[in-house]
């Protein structure tokens, strides 16, 4: 069932005309960060689709990744990490140009004024507007994904040298950052990392065919799973945001409920992981409550402590292998924070978007057994892709999926969303989804 | 880069024997085509096997709109890939039979969209020797000639040969990852090998 369409709203013009890698939406203000194989980042306005600004002469080679620091005041702040080894900082004051051009939306960026200057004067104020704050360098070889916590305080970036650094912002107007630590423990490229969105734990994803988690153990970081599952490079993972519940539509009547009983549990395991992979599915992990994680051959048997598993050891399980969409690797997921609604792209150029729903038939049809000890089988879902776009870009791969804010004209209500896609070619497409 | 020559006496063809558009076709063995991820394709290259090669030539013809992509057939991509030389010796690969007119395929990417105008080239390529370092360099240069010389609906799928090698699998997987290969265009040594293994293609 893909009952939904995905129209196309706008790309983002100009484009790039090299390989444009990933899309990364600014938290709080309408615009959006492109980088690629130009050394480049593009800023774009999600309000006009028009390239804003460009920041350029910071990277010597491809820049394969950016994203914004979340809760900056009056400032926007942007790592990029580039296949160069090294990781970018930079920063420029959200008023800039603001009081010449008499912006009444307090951040220079109404539609109608496209020819003041601030952000849409990108000929003129580009090089003075951005300013280059520091170089991270660390890592021995390309830098293939980073990741703000939660707090903004840490920035975790990894490589193709198998490590996984974490860097303290330290904020002391001196643009400081401290090591924190350096992880090597995979055993292959890594390819992406994202940070649990409310607190200090951080997922990667390797060539190794594995995700693992990791988490800060008194003064060590150290790493917590490793979930083997995929039979190819796993190429991203995004995290469930910490509030969502599956969509009840299909059970009218027992929804509040079963969003009660769903929140209670979802209260002691925490949000889910997504993640894609060149073997072509897309899989949802799930941690397992502490509660559950009995280990009877050391339960309270009089074994010394000492071979117990460590206090900071998560079990996380395979939850579901969404329905198989894809005929090649796919590169990116996104997972809706604000709507959980799951899309990914891949090799084979198609967008596909996925609702979870609570399910009330009965277990014969389900998609998967139940585990002998699941708490309710009332809080059974299953994943629908609700929707599927076949050559979104044309001809070329699609790199990169991300989730924004929708603000062009078109926006209904506040909380709509569009869907921003990153392709081969250096477009970059807007979409929305049907409602 | 290479401090010692690996094979130093390779087996070389005799030009004459090389295939050419003069020759008739030969057909694609399925068989090696047939392993772990690839195996979607293996009943698309059986089918088409049951029809004359010229058939399902011109009904992939009907679909170009590019009259310079009507000569890409497995010649084409032969003549492409078989004039690189080999990195070690000055010898083409077409020659060391390294690269073989059956062991190159065309079949679409995604067989289950009828109207997809991609089309993946898939090379299996025989190294010398079967430790050979050299193997994923070779590969990557093969990919290199493609990507620059093939239009961008052709999708590029360069492996060692089963049984040939014996780090295969660490081989292909570099190869077929994507990030790799787009950072590695980018290292100036790597492309500076790979630049003169292709001085030798017209």
């Amino acid at each position: 069932m893909t009952a939904k369409a995905l129209t196309l709203l706008s790309d983002l013009t100009p484009p790039s005309l090299e390989r444009a890698w990933l899309t990364a939406p600014h938290p709080s203000l309408p615009i959006v960060a492109t980088c690629g194989s130009d050394k480049t980042v593009r800023v774009y306005s999600l309000t006009n689709f028009r390239l804003l600004s460009t920041i350029s002469g910071g990277h010597k080679r491809s820049v394969r990744t950016c994203a914004w620091k979340p809760h900056v005041q009056g400032e926007s702040v942007l790592a990029t990490g580039s296949f160069d080894a090294t990781v970018g900082i930079w920063r420029r004051w959200d008023s800039y140009g603001r009081a010449e051009s008499g912006d009444t939306d307090g951040w220079g960026l109404s539609s109608d004024t496209l020819n003041g200057p601030g952000w849409h004067n990108p000929e003129n104020q580009d090089d003075e507007e951005w300013r280059f704050a520091v170089l991270l360098d660390g890592h021995d070889s390309e830098v293939k994904s980073l990741s703000w916590s939660p707090s903004g305080m840490l920035l975790a970036t990894c490589s193709r040298d198998k490590s996984i650094w974490i860097w303290e912002d330290l904020d002391d107007g001196d643009n400081n950052f401290e090591t924190v630590a350096v992880m090597q423990e995979h055993e292959g490229d890594v390819k992406c990392v994202a940070w649990h969105p409310a607190e200090e734990c951080l997922a990667s994803a390797s060539y190794d065919d594995t995700i693992r988690l990791w988490r800060e153990d008194v003064d060590d970081w150290g790493q917590v799973a490793c979930i083997k599952g995929h039979t190819g490079t796993v190429w991203y993972v995004d995290w469930e945001g910490v509030d969502n519940v599956p969509s009840t539509t299909a059970i009218s009547g027992q929804g509040a409920p079963l969003s009660a009983e769903w929140k209670d549990q979802r209260a002691l395991s925490g949000p889910r992981l997504a993640s894609c992979s060149d073997d072509r599915t897309v899989r949802i992990w799930k941690r397992q409550p502490k509660e559950q994680q009995v280990h009877p051959q050391f339960g309270s048997t009089g074994i010394p402590s000492i071979i117990r598993p460590t206090g900071t050891d998560e079990i996380w399980e395979e939850e579901m292998v969404l329905p198989q969409m894809h005929e090649l690797s796919v590169y990116a997921v996104a997972w809706s924070k604000r709507t959980g609604l799951l899309a990914s792209v891949g090799a084979d150029g198609r967008i596909v978007v996925y609702e979870e729903l609570f399910l009330t038939v009965p277990a014969h049809t389900m998609s998967i057994d139940p585990p002998a000890d699941a708490p309710s089988t009332s809080l059974r879902t299953e994943w629908v892709a609700i929707a599927k776009l076949e050559g979104a870009h044309g001809i070329y791969e699609i790199n990169h999926v991300a989730w924004a804010r929708r603000a062009d004209r078109g926006r209904e209500e506040s909380n709509e969303e569009v869907l921003v896609t990153t392709a081969d070619d250096g477009s970059i497409k807007v979409w929305a989804l049907e409602r | 880069m290479v401090s010692e020559i690996q094979n130093s006496n390779p087996t070389i063809l005799n030009a004459a024997d090389l295939p050419t558009r003069l020759q008739p076709t030969l057909s694609c063995k399925p068989g090696v085509f047939g392993d772990g991820s690839f195996a979607s394709t293996l009943s698309l290259v059986n089918t088409i096997e049951l029809f004359p090669e010229g058939s399902y030539l011109s009904t992939e013809l009907d679909s170009d709109d590019d009259l310079m992509e009507e000569l890409i057939d497995r010649q084409e991509i032969y003549d492409l890939v078989s004039t690189i030389s080999d990195p070690e010796h000055p010898i083409s690969l077409g020659a060391l039979a390294v690269v073989s007119l059956p062991d190159i395929c065309i079949t679409p990417t995604l067989p289950y969209v009828p109207d997809s105008p991609l089309r993946t080239v898939s090379v299996l390529i025989t190294p010398t020797i079967t430790h050979c370092s050299l193997a994923t360099v070779i590969g990557l240069g093969v990919r290199v000639r493609l990507e620059q010389s093939l239009p961008p609906r052709f999708r590029v799928d360069v492996r060692i040969k089963e049984g040939t090698h014996s780090t295969a699998d660490e081989v292909n997987k570099q190869l077929a990852d994507k990030e790799r290969v787009a950072a590695a265009l980018e290292n100036a040594t790597l492309m500076g090998v790979i630049a003169k293994m292709l001085e030798t293609c017209q």
